[in-house]
């Protein structure tokens, strides 16, 4: 209900009121480093170096592919939850595939590409349910994310006889000669992992496809208005379906990104390695309000988060709860969306959409 | 110019065993405007989808310039020179004019995946300067008033390369003023040799713009006459298959004490915006007070507070004297105000209940129809077969789910429920939206009745001549708050749309919108 108070609290003093409540809770994990032992303040900032922003980069890869994937079917029409799902399938088959196949980077590049194609599957096997059928797309999500978290640690045991694979070998880095040579920026960006450079080239290609492009612009009709697309002639199911797919394509990168770019190992202990990285990606697309590139800088905001957490639980004498740390973007999330409520959801999310209906 | 270009041979189109369109001929010439007349499922509107390849007809042939041709989706209609403009607007809200026009068809440059915007603005220039309309390609839809979101649907339609254009029921949503307009683009068009099939049932427009009107009814063609030759009662009658009284009989309003007052009555939307603005205004008893505007300026807000389904932000809402501002929906039904929804298919009724069911709806608390908590069903059917038999519902069956109904006789039902509790205050909010022609004259009548025999009654309507006919007093709202106040039977239905616009209209006169306080005192 609207009350009188509300009317003079303007949009801008909302956006203030959000900015301020969200640095305070992005610094309220390291305001109470202060009352840890002398010393500790240095030894948090000395680790935000080159080195922490590389290694944020690399997981800003998973939240950030799942998150663009989820722009895709969401501004479709079609919200994929099951985004966490894709995202552990395809790290499961990178890695099952790579040690099957067995030594080199050639297998770990055919552990990548299998990846990839098992979660477009999965995502198909969701479009399918979903689109054809019109099953709920909250459950079928929801089914997609179980299936998955059941699914992978329980084949890894009948592979390995454990939940957790064997290491095998990561993506090497490609060092880009001479820019890589530059201060902080060339270990960063010119020193680094296969799967950041598809990140990179991924990001701003989204933007155009869906901003520029003819597809683009039915997938965002699709998803407002699907009923204007018909009437214009366009087949929705099929625009639906190539956005889904995409989404499955972006988070088998994703996942791939994870296990064979960084850990080299599938863990399917609790809630995998994954670790909800998956919904950290859905939060990160509302955040950026469905924009790739608002999105990917919400990714990488929440993996430095992620990385910080990390290095500061190796520094010794401190002891930060990582728990407490990782919800930090979850509650920037809520209250974003609460007072900013600037997110604006296609109108048609989550809808059915049925031609012969009147 | 007797040249036809739309012709239709024998349609027949059944939807499982009900037959929407019966053996329909209809013949349209080049360069002309044809209406389409009838009533709400005479089947209009699934006659034109049969032309524009939504439906496929189950018998019959379609011809365009006397090729028979078969459309097995819009596209083929649209690849033939059909355009359709439907009733509801599909635009894309949030993407611009520009985009909206060329979504499906979009120039291509760069390998043709990019979309060459610049192309597509120019597009748009091209076809308004051409046809004379007022549109700003980069205009993002959602900003634009609803009159100027339809001239983008017919340019989506021309941007198609249309020559037939159907337009389906599209003065529904606009001022009088809009109407004109689209009527003088209707000319523009029909002298550029394009060719318009319009769907209504106003019998005014029919009339105004056509040049050869078809009457349905119940899925027939009932026969085309020309306009020339015409008449609102001959046209009326050929719609309904019987003589229509087209003006409700209105004896003198004798008003008695203030039944429902609201004061300095202002409602906020979740954006902080005002959509009802320190609004006052008294209706007395055996007075009909009618709000006109064009939909969203505060009229369902301001129902809405008044039926307690929002609690205002500010101001009071009195109910024969007594304050019910915070009173809930139960208490204000329980105090006598019967309240017929605009939505009667989400507010009004559950869809999927019996009719039985839906009578029950706001009394399920009264102990005659609940005595201890328990439904006594046997009173309750007695009670809606009552209402079935008086309200002329039909099918007369209480078993029957409403959505089974059509949206006249759902209306009845909903009148009846309400009207039977024996209220005092009547708020009624377009009770007649999307009725057929026999519905509506029975709902006003109702409502006239209602009046007379001393309830006050609130009616919201967007229909000019139902405010203007039914009113004892006329509040025009323009963005939450009353433009003016005046006495229907000393307006003219351009006044009125000036006044809706918010502009002044000259040659008003004003009469109050409350201070019966006095009056009421003596009364008592």
């Amino acid at each position: 209900m609207a009350v009188a108070r509300s009317r003079e609290v303007t949009t801008m003093n909302r956006k203030a009121i959000a900015l301020v409540v969200v640095a305070g809770v992005a610094l309220a994990g390291l305001v109470s480093v202060a009352f840890f032992p002398a010393g500790s303040i240095a030894a948090v900032v000395a680790v935000v170096d080159a080195n922490y922003l590389g290694a944020a980069l690399r997981l800003t890869v998973p939240i950030a592919f799942a998150a663009l994937g989820g722009i895709f079917a969401e501004k479709s029409g079609v919200i994929n939850i099951g985004l966490e799902g894709l995202l552990i399938i395809a790290a499961f088959v990178g890695i099952a595939t790579t040690y099957t196949v067995g030594g080199g980077q050639a297998a770990v590049w055919i552990g990548f590409a299998a990846a990839v194609l098992a979660s477009t599957l999965f995502a198909l096997l969701f479009a399918v349910v979903t689109i054809e059928f019109k099953a709920d797309q909250i459950i079928a999500g929801l089914a997609v994310w179980l299936i998955a978290l059941g699914l992978g640690p329980f084949t890894a045991r009948v592979i390995w006889g454990t939940v957790n694979s064997p290491s095998v070998p990561t993506l090497n880095d490609w060092t880009v000669p001479v820019l890589s040579e530059i201060p902080w920026v060339g270990p960063v960006l010119f020193d680094a992992n296969p799967t950041v450079y598809m990140l990179l080239v991924a990001v701003p290609l989204s933007w155009y496809a869906l901003n520029r492009t003819a597809f683009g612009y039915r997938v965002r009709a699709s998803g407002e208005n699907p009923r204007a697309l018909d009437t214009a002639g366009v087949n929705v199911s099929l625009v639906r379906y190539k956005s889904v797919l995409i989404s499955g394509v972006f988070s088998g990168i994703g996942g791939a990104g994870l296990a064979l770019g960084q850990v080299g190992q599938f863990i399917g202990s609790g809630q995998t390695m994954v670790g909800g990285r998956g919904w950290i990606g859905i939060t990160a697309y509302l955040f950026g309000n469905y924009n790739p590139i608002a999105t990917f800088g919400a990714s990488f905001l929440f993996a430095a988060l992620d990385a910080l957490q990390i290095r500061i639980q190796q520094i010794p004498g401190l002891d930060l709860p990582g728990s407490l740390v990782r919800i930090v973007p979850f509650v920037i999330v809520i209250v974003v969306l609460a007072l900013i409520g600037k997110t604006r959801l296609p109108s048609a999310a989550g809808e059915h959409y049925d031609s012969d209906e009147d | 110019m007797n040249e036809p270009v739309v012709e239709l041979d024998g349609i027949t189109k059944r939807f499982g065993d009900v037959v929407a369109n019966d053996r329909v001929e209809l013949t349209v010439d080049r360069g002309s405007v044809h209406v389409l007349l009838g009533e709400n499922g005479a089947g209009k509107t699934t006659l034109m989808n049969v032309l524009y390849g939504l439906y496929e007809p189950n018998e019959g042939e379609i011809r365009i310039d006397g090729t028979p041709r078969e459309f097995d989706s819009p596209r083929d209609a649209i690849d033939a020179g059909i355009g359709m403009i439907h009733q509801h607007f599909m635009l894309v809200d949030p993407m611009t004019v520009a985009d909206n026009v060329v979504l499906g068809n979009e120039p291509r440059s760069r390998l043709g995946f990019t979309v060459d915007r610049e192309a597509a603005r120019e597009a748009v220039t091209d076809l308004t300067a051409r046809y004379g309309f007022d549109v700003e390609p980069d205009a993002v839809v959602e900003d634009l008033s609803v009159g100027v979101q339809q001239r983008v649907e017919i340019l989506k339609a021309l941007y198609r390369g249309a020559d037939i254009l159907i337009l389906d029921e599209p003065t529904a949503v606009l001022t009088p003023q809009e109407v004109e307009e689209l009527f003088d683009i209707f000319d523009e068009l029909t002298d550029q040799g394009k060719t318009i099939i319009f769907i209504t049932h106003k019998l005014g427009e029919a009339l105004g713009v056509a040049d050869a009107i078809t009457v349905l009814r119940d899925g027939e063609t009932v026969g085309t006459v020309d306009t020339s030759t015409t008449s609102k009662r001959e046209l009326a009658e050929l719609m309904v298959g019987r003589e229509v009284l087209l003006d409700v009989e209105k004896p003198p309003s004798s008003p008695g004490d203030v039944g429902l007052e609201v004061s300095d009555l202002t409602v906020t939307d979740d954006r902080g915006v005002d959509q009802v603005s320190s609004l006052d205004f008294q209706i007395r008893e055996g007075e009909v007070f009618g709000i006109a505007g064009v939909d969203g300026n505060g009229q369902s807000e301001l129902v809405e507070a008044i039926t307690g389904l929002d609690v205002p932000d500010e101001g009071r809402v009195y109910f024969d004297g007594a304050d019910v501002t915070t009173d809930s929906r139960r208490d204000r039904i329980e105090q006598g105000m019967a309240y017929i929804p605009e939505d009667r298919q989400h507010r009004g009724l559950v869809m999927d209940f019996e009719l039985l069911q839906n009578g029950l709806l706001g009394s399920q608390h009264d102990p005659d129809f609940a005595p201890g908590g328990r439904i006594d069903w046997a009173t309750l059917r007695q009670h809606v077969e009552d209402i079935i038999a008086d309200y002329d519902v039909r099918p007369p069956n209480p078993d029957a789910t409403a959505k089974s109904l059509s949206g006249g006789n759902q209306q009845k039902l909903v009148a009846g429920r309400e009207f039977e509790r024996d209220p005092r205050v009547v708020v009624a909010s377009h009770p007649t939206r999307g009725l057929d022609v026999g519905s509506v004259e029975f709902v006003q009548e109702k409502l006239v009745e209602l009046r007379n025999e001393g309830k006050a009654v609130l009616l919201v309507s967007s229909k000019l001549d139902e405010v203007q006919q039914l009113s004892d007093r006329l509040g025009v709202m323009y963005e939450g708050a009353f433009t003016d106040v005046v006495d229907p039977d000393d307006v003219t239905e351009e006044q009125l749309g000036l006044l809706m616009a918010g502009q002044d209209a000259d040659g008003v006169t004003s009469v109050p919108a409350g201070d019966f306080e006095a009056e009421a005192e003596v009364g008592r």
